[in-house]
């Protein structure tokens, strides 16, 4: 049997190049229905409408969309997130309709946002 | 032109390497200093089924108790340090508060009482504490440590009395509590719930899930090659990949896909299949050292997998994270822990920390 490992400690600090963001859509009308595509163009066009074309032009992931619940996983690089993050809160309508995002959490780990003790209900 | 919003506050990796066959390994004091665990997760590669000595470790974790309205000077009274904190292993956190605007208390296994309170409370309490390190410009939030085990703090003396007073008569703090007693026999749980008998008591379980994932893209890992240089991908790449297959994401996309281009990191190979195991609720540190040590007999068998993982999350509102080290929220109060089996019993341990928070040790 091969010896057992050394020890090896590494630490990394602000070393995650990405934010992620835990967010949910909230339409006026329940009865729409949007998909991921239409998602991230709506958000990209909230970021047009408060930075401008050059302002707006960083790359940023939908991780994932559920469309039954409207949440989403978006993945940014650290330089974008206030910039997302500011769209998002003054994201106010879609296609003429009222709606609005919520944050619900922000990481900059993707595996901090598979477990949120805040969503603890015992009720 | 927007420079300084283009900067982000500090967070913490800190990756570990070692052997479970080691003598000096401290994998065990890592665990055991995490007090105040919210949910486990156990992803498997390459496992179909649920092993039983996994099914049975998840159902031996302990039970816990959600108490309402208990007053925190309950906790300091004397029939209950004799009987159950000085005994060790009693794990205490306010349940539903939010460490970043309410009023935050722990009692941890070794005997301390944590109140972390705003600046209002901590003026009226007149108790001895510390300004939060997390404050920004004016302390706003203070913590008041209560060491139970100090003799200063014995029952009937002048400063265990005059917190009593503090505590039940200028200013009476109550809140929901989450409380567990790791016992071997098992009666530790009858003692908790006769001793709060005249509050509402409710006995809960750990919740439990499974889920089978199908053909999947997996990282390759090599023992050797913590950095990952070239045998394995490296800490961060490998703990988002863990997120997004415990999220179910799609890990498969193109370069030039519009929604997302997220990838597997390289070198990888596919699973037919993998076992996510996740178990929710207060998760006592003892446990988690149980099922570590039955997933370490996982390869007594030959396994088609090299590797499997753990990962643990902390309460994001704990007052503390590892050991009586202040935690906060700031934007997300992560912390969590990671450990990969080797099938040679090595490990890695990955400790992450957010913005308010010490160095995990």
């Amino acid at each position: 049997m091969s010896q057992p490992a050394l020890y090896e400690r590494l630490v990394f600090k602000n070393a995650s190049v990405y934010h992620y963001l835990k967010i949910y859509l909230i339409l006026d009308n329940d009865d729409r229905k949007i998909n991921a595509v239409y998602f991230k163009q709506m958000i990209i066009s909230a970021l047009r409408d408060l930075y401008g074309e050059i302002g707006a032009a960083f790359p940023f992931d939908v991780l994932k969309f559920e469309e039954d619940t409207l949440t989403a996983v978006l993945r940014v690089y650290n330089s974008g997130l206030v910039k997302l993050w500011t769209a998002l809160t003054l994201l106010g309508s879609y296609q003429s309709e009222p709606c609005a995002v919520h944050v619900t959490q922000v990481s900059p780990f993707l595996l901090a946002l598979s477990g949120n003790s805040r969503e603890l209900e015992l009720d | 032109m927007f420079t300084n919003l283009e900067k982000c506050p500090r967070n913490l990796l800190v990756c570990e390497k070692s052997s479970l066959l080691n003598d000096k390994s401290r994998h065990a004091t890592h665990v055991a200093k995490h007090f105040f665990n919210y949910k486990v997760s156990v992803l498997i590669p390459e496992c179909g089924i649920t092993p039983s000595g996994l099914k049975s470790v998840f159902n031996s974790f302990s039970k816990y108790y959600l108490l309402r309205n208990l007053p925190v000077y309950k906790l300091l009274e004397e029939e209950f340090l004799e009987k159950v904190v000085k005994k060790g292993s009693l794990y205490a956190l306010s349940y539903k508060t939010r460490i970043d605007q309410d009023n935050t208390f722990a009692l941890l296994p070794s005997g301390q009482v944590i109140l972390s309170v705003d600046k209002d409370t901590y003026e009226e309490l007149g108790l001895e504490g510390k300004a939060s390190q997390y404050n920004h410009r004016q302390p706003m939030r203070y913590v008041v440590t209560l060491d139970m085990t100090d003799k200063s703090l014995a029952p009937g003396g002048k400063r265990y009395k005059r917190v009593m007073w503090a505590l039940q008569e200028k200013v009476q703090l109550t809140s929901d509590f989450l409380m567990a007693r790791y016992s071997i026999g098992g009666n530790g749980e009858d003692l908790l719930q006769s001793i709060f008998s005249q509050y509402s008591c409710r006995e809960l379980r750990p919740s439990m899930s499974t889920q089978s994932l199908r053909d999947l893209l997996c990282p390759s890992l090599d023992p050797t090659d913590l950095h990952g240089d070239s045998r394995s991908c490296d800490p961060l790449q490998f703990l988002e990949w863990l997120g997004a297959v415990t999220m179910d994401m799609s890990c498969n996309n193109e370069a030039s896909s519009f929604v997302s281009t997220y990838c597997c990191p390289e070198p990888q190979s596919s699973a037919s299949q993998a076992l996510l195991c996740t178990a929710v609720g207060l998760l006592l540190p003892e446990d988690i050292h149980s099922l570590l040590e039955e997933l370490r007999r996982y390869f007594d068998e030959p396994r088609f997998t090299s590797w499997l993982s753990v990962t643990v999350h902390g309460f994001a509102d704990s007052p503390v994270s590892w050991g009586a080290t202040e935690h906060g929220f700031h934007k997300g109060g992560e912390n969590f822990y990671t450990f990969v089996l080797f099938k040679n019993q090595d490990y890695w341990l990955h400790m992450a920390t957010g913005t308010n928070d010490g160095c995990p040790p």
